[in-house]
């Protein structure tokens, strides 16, 4: 009897991590550091624009700096005010910076990327008194605050370490390895090019075909020394010595091939699909099939593929996410705040929480064990939605590439 | 013959003889397809339908009518013919030469006979849907059927086959942006309004080459920056402005103008974050379409900084009516505020607003705690819009009855492909209902008016021996007789009516023709056929879609 028991927990121990998806969501880090650049930029453009202008009135001033907050922090941030414009995308700046960091262990790039935080976090603060000041004196002291902090934000492409900051990140580490190029072993030189070579999380150099080299240079990459090489032309980074050196300890290869591996699997997950970690309980799922049949199947149809409205589950959902960019705030958002079409906000936040589980679970994405919440989550608007494989065990229909809710 | 309407119907019988000696030869041989000289005369032309709304005036009015007070009564069903259910119908009929052309929600195209029903062929389509499953009809010329689609696209059919000819992408964005208006032929053109106004576009109004589908112009209904009228917008709200263009439109081809309404502005209801009038929105546009781009002869802005979504969703209606004695050229708008409007033609300026639905609350932009208004987002004047009858001197329009309660977020964050409102369409609030209304056009006062149970949206068709027919979303189609308004005749669908009816002649018998099917997501009503299906996907009352064509035995 004792012997069965274990073999039982052990059954159950094995389903539980079967069915558990990876923890971290599939991302594009490199495309966040770019936009992290861009909102950073976009925040110090505000601030020149400003000091460089000929605003007349308070007004003007407490507008810009609100506008530069805004590009810096994201929309999901309590300093965002959305009356005031926005010069950045929605994320912002450090909301791009904490989805870089939010990832299981620490990267190369985790020490720039955390004195970028710190510093943006700093220039955050004196925006923020910027709004409140009355004197013109005190709004240009914390803009020039601002500035040098934002300064420390961007870095050095010079520097991979807490003085590199995002430019740091990019130019020296696997950060800047955009999403889809080939990344090889940064200890030898590629079959191949374009690639980037890589070593323990290092980048050590770029090698482009040289009729390229002009047009097809990657950003923020800081040039150490440049060989040529037949075609192609080798753009060592200012990580390359310290990457030679990681080649001669004996641990590089099995590192680099761990490090290969990883990045390889991130991109697979984006390219062939996303593959969201459980959202929802299977329980919650079946709850919400209930609220559908009341509330939306009149517009969205008994099969999810919309009569007078459009497809909320299946191929032609999914494709349309993709190709709209949706994420699951995304969906939270529109089923929150705009539906039931004929009386939106009248279900309960049960209810919205028990449909949006059916929502995810006939779109093929796995259950788990924490319910789906009945508040926004800052991770959903970094969770895409798009095409993907369905759980194990569970087989969409043919026709619409719904899955069932049982 | 009232004295009032004399010199009108002169000029009238005038014009219709010297198009009739035009046309003629053109509409009578079986083998020809209708092209700008059909489309011109279309107005003396009683046995075809070519254009959306009868002719190039967008008055569905029938000059030449053997159906009148006396004998509409007898009026019965000759076919009905079921079409594609998952989605209301909307569309217009289009009848050429014994052939009518129509459309279910999801742009599958219909030719029937129209003398029997029967299906002479189908193209079936399958579009993405971005957010309502909705056609208004197709144009037919060059023997071709030419379609606008849920998905951006504009598709030339084979007439006579059904087979696509060319289709090409006609949306600038199609993420945001889709078409349910009925293309319109003028000239060697096609004239097509985008809907984008609730998804985060910028309306735009099209002419593509009727023969290639090439795009020949776009005039933007937002203006951008250094464009008259780009100042009634604060900071970049304009960018995403709205304004789409849904309707149908008017054109007077002796000054090549054409009348076009733009819809409401957005975010739908967060108007603080677009301070300013925000033209073009909410307005009636002629724009002066004979040269290579379109320009603005004048604008009126019914509802200036909407914050209710409110738009002129009636197509323009160009008429001559009597007022004050004498002949004045006007054009009549409806709006979904509840307002019926009439313009001078030549400048804009207001003859006549009368409120046509119950109004409260008008000017109070909705907060987060929610406030109420009158009318609903789906109320007022509908987008099939009204009539004018010579005969009578009278305006006859239907009207929705309805107050909705509104929310604002405080915030609109623009996702593509979703709405772009800034809080949630209204909640019905009390009951809901609507208007059949007669209004003079000497004084701009109700000649009659009935309440009914049931919003009205199926629009007007008017009959010069003094028939006016409407449609309501609780199915009935109706006769009213246009001096008194007193119901004649009226005939039970059973499903809900949300398409304009349409009249035309074959071998000496005229026909009168609507379409009716679901209810769709605007005006599904507890009251009347649910259609809903369960999750295991049967119904208890399947949905049904039909066009139905009635004549006198």
């Amino acid at each position: 009897m004792r012997r069965l028991s274990h073999v039982s927990i052990v059954a159950l121990a094995a389903f539980a991590v079967a069915v558990r998806a990876p923890a971290a969501a599939a991302v594009d880090d490199h495309a966040h550091a770019i936009a992290a650049l861009a909102d950073v930029r976009a925040t110090i453009g505000e601030i020149v624009h400003i000091e460089d202008g000929n605003a007349v009135g308070h007004g003007a001033y407490l507008r810009a700096a609100h506008r530069a907050l805004n590009a810096l922090v994201g929309r999901r941030d309590d300093g965002y005010v959305p009356s005031f414009g926005d010069p950045g995308d929605r994320i912002g700046a450090l909301g791009h910076i904490d989805i870089m960091l939010d990832v299981e262990g620490t990267s190369r790039w985790t020490p720039a990327l955390e004195g970028a935080k710190a510093n943006a976090l700093a220039a955050a603060e004196n925006l923020q008194t910027a709004t409140g000041e009355r004197e013109m004196e005190d709004y240009q002291a914390d803009l020039t605050h601002a500035l040098a902090n934002l300064a420390l934000v961007i870095g050095r492409a010079s520097q991979d370490g807490v003085f590199g900051g995002i430019s740091g990140a990019l130019a020296n580490t696997e950060l800047g390895v955009p999403l889809g190029a080939t990344s090889v072993s940064g200890c030898g030189l590629p079959a191949r090019t374009p690639a980037y070579g890589v070593v323990s999380g290092m980048l050590a150099y770029v090698a482009l075909p040289r009729a390229s080299a002009s047009s097809g240079l990657p950003q923020d990459l800081s040039i150490a020394r440049v060989v040529v090489r037949g075609n192609d032309v080798v753009l060592y980074t200012s990580a390359a010595a310290d990457a030679a050196s990681a080649c001669r300890a004996p641990h590089h290869r099995r590192e680099a091939m761990r490090r290969r591996r990883e990045h390889t699997a991130r991109i697979l997950a984006v390219a062939g699909g996303t593959t969201l970690p459980p959202l929802f309980t299977a329980k919650q799922a079946h709850a919400g099939a209930a609220v559908y049949a009341a509330a939306c199947i009149q517009c969205h149809g008994a099969d999810l593929q919309g009569s007078a409205g459009p497809s909320v589950a299946g191929n032609d959902f999914l494709t349309t996410a993709k190709t709209n960019h949706w994420h699951v705030s995304d969906l939270r958002t529109t089923v929150v705040e705009n539906m039931p079409f004929s009386d939106p906000g009248s279900l309960t936040p049960t209810q919205y929480a028990n449909v949006l589980a059916f929502l995810l679970a006939s779109n093929c994405y796995p259950s788990g064990t924490t319910p789906f919440p009945t508040t926004d989550r800052p991770t959903y608007a970094s969770l895409p939605l798009g095409p993907h494989a369905a759980p194990s065990g569970v087989a969409p229909r043919a026709k619409t590439g719904t899955c069932p809710v049982k | 013959m009232l004295p009032r309407t004399r010199s009108y119907v002169l000029a009238l019988t005038a014009a219709v003889a010297v198009v009739a000696l035009i046309a003629a030869p053109r509409v009578r041989a079986d083998s020809a397809w209708p092209g700008p000289d059909a489309y011109t005369g279309a107005s003396g032309d009683s046995a075809n339908w070519v254009l959306p709304a009868h002719d190039y005036s967008g008055n569905r009015y029938i000059a030449k009518s053997d159906i009148g007070p006396d004998n509409v009564a007898k009026l019965t069903k000759v076919w009905s013919t079921k079409v594609d259910a998952r989605g209301p119908l909307e569309t217009s009929p289009i009848v050429w030469n014994g052939t009518m052309y129509v459309t279910s929600s999801h742009n599958d195209v219909y030719a029937l006979d129209a003398k029997t029903g029967a299906v002479k062929w189908h193209f079936p389509y399958k579009p993405h849907v971005i957010a309502f499953s909705a056609n208004r009809g197709v144009a037919i010329g060059d023997g071709k059927v030419y379609e606008a689609t849920l998905d951006g696209h504009l598709i030339a059919l084979n007439a006579q086959t059904g087979k696509p000819v060319w289709n090409v992408v006609a949306a600038h964005d199609t993420t945001n942006t889709f078409f349910t208006m009925q293309p319109v032929p003028y000239k060697t053109m096609l004239i097509l309004g985008a809907s984008n106004g609730d998804w985060g576009g910028v309306g735009y109004i099209s002419a593509f080459d009727a023969k290639t589908g090439a795009r020949i112009w776009d005039w933007k209904t937002i203006p951008g920056p250094g464009e008259p009228g780009h100042s009634s917008w604060s900071g970049d709200s304009w960018k995403r402005g709205g304004g789409a263009v849904w309707s149908g439109v008017a054109i007077d081809p002796a000054s090549d103008t054409l009348y076009v309404d733009a819809g409401n502005p957005q975010p739908d209801f967060l108007g603080t974050i677009r301070k300013g009038s925000n033209l073009y929105t909410n307005s009636m546009v002629a724009l002066d379409i004979s040269g290579a781009k379109p320009t603005v002869k004048w604008y009126h802005q019914f509802i200036p900084h909407d914050t209710h979504d409110w738009d002129p969703a009636m197509p323009p209606v160009l008429f001559d009516a009597t007022v004050g004695g004498a002949s004045r050229k006007l054009v009549a708008a409806g709006d979904k505020g509840g307002n019926f409007w009439v313009l001078d033609a030549g400048t804009g300026s207001v003859v006549y607003h009368v409120a046509v639905s119950t109004q409260k609350g008008q000017n109070t932009e909705p907060d987060r705690a929610g406030d109420i208004a009158c009318p609903n987002t789906n109320g007022g004047v509908e987008f099939n819009g009204g009539s004018y009858m010579p005969e009578t001197n009278a305006f006859y329009v239907p009207s929705v009855d309805q107050c909705g309660l509104w929310k604002s977020q405080g915030t609109a964050s623009y996702i593509a492909g979703q709405f772009y409102l800034g809080g949630g369409f209204p909640s019905l609030y009390g009951p809901s209902t609507g208007y059949m209304q007669a209004i003079d056009m000497a004084t701009g006062k109700f000649v009659w008016r009935k309440h009914l149970a049931f919003p009205q949206i199926g629009g007007a068709l008017s009959m010069s021996t003094g028939v006016v027919f409407t449609g309501g979303v609780n199915g009935d189609f109706t006769a009213y007789d246009a001096k008194t308004g007193s119901v004649l005749w009226h005939y039970p669908t059973n499903m809900t009516i949300q398409a304009p009816p349409s009249s035309y002649a074959l071998d000496g018998k005229q026909y009168v023709a609507i379409a009716a099917g679901p209810a769709g997501v605007n005006f599904a009503d507890p009251r009347f056929g649910k259609g809903a299906p369960t999750l295991e996907g049967t119904y208890k009352t399947p949905p049904t879609a039909m066009i139905t064509a009635f004549s006198l035995p």
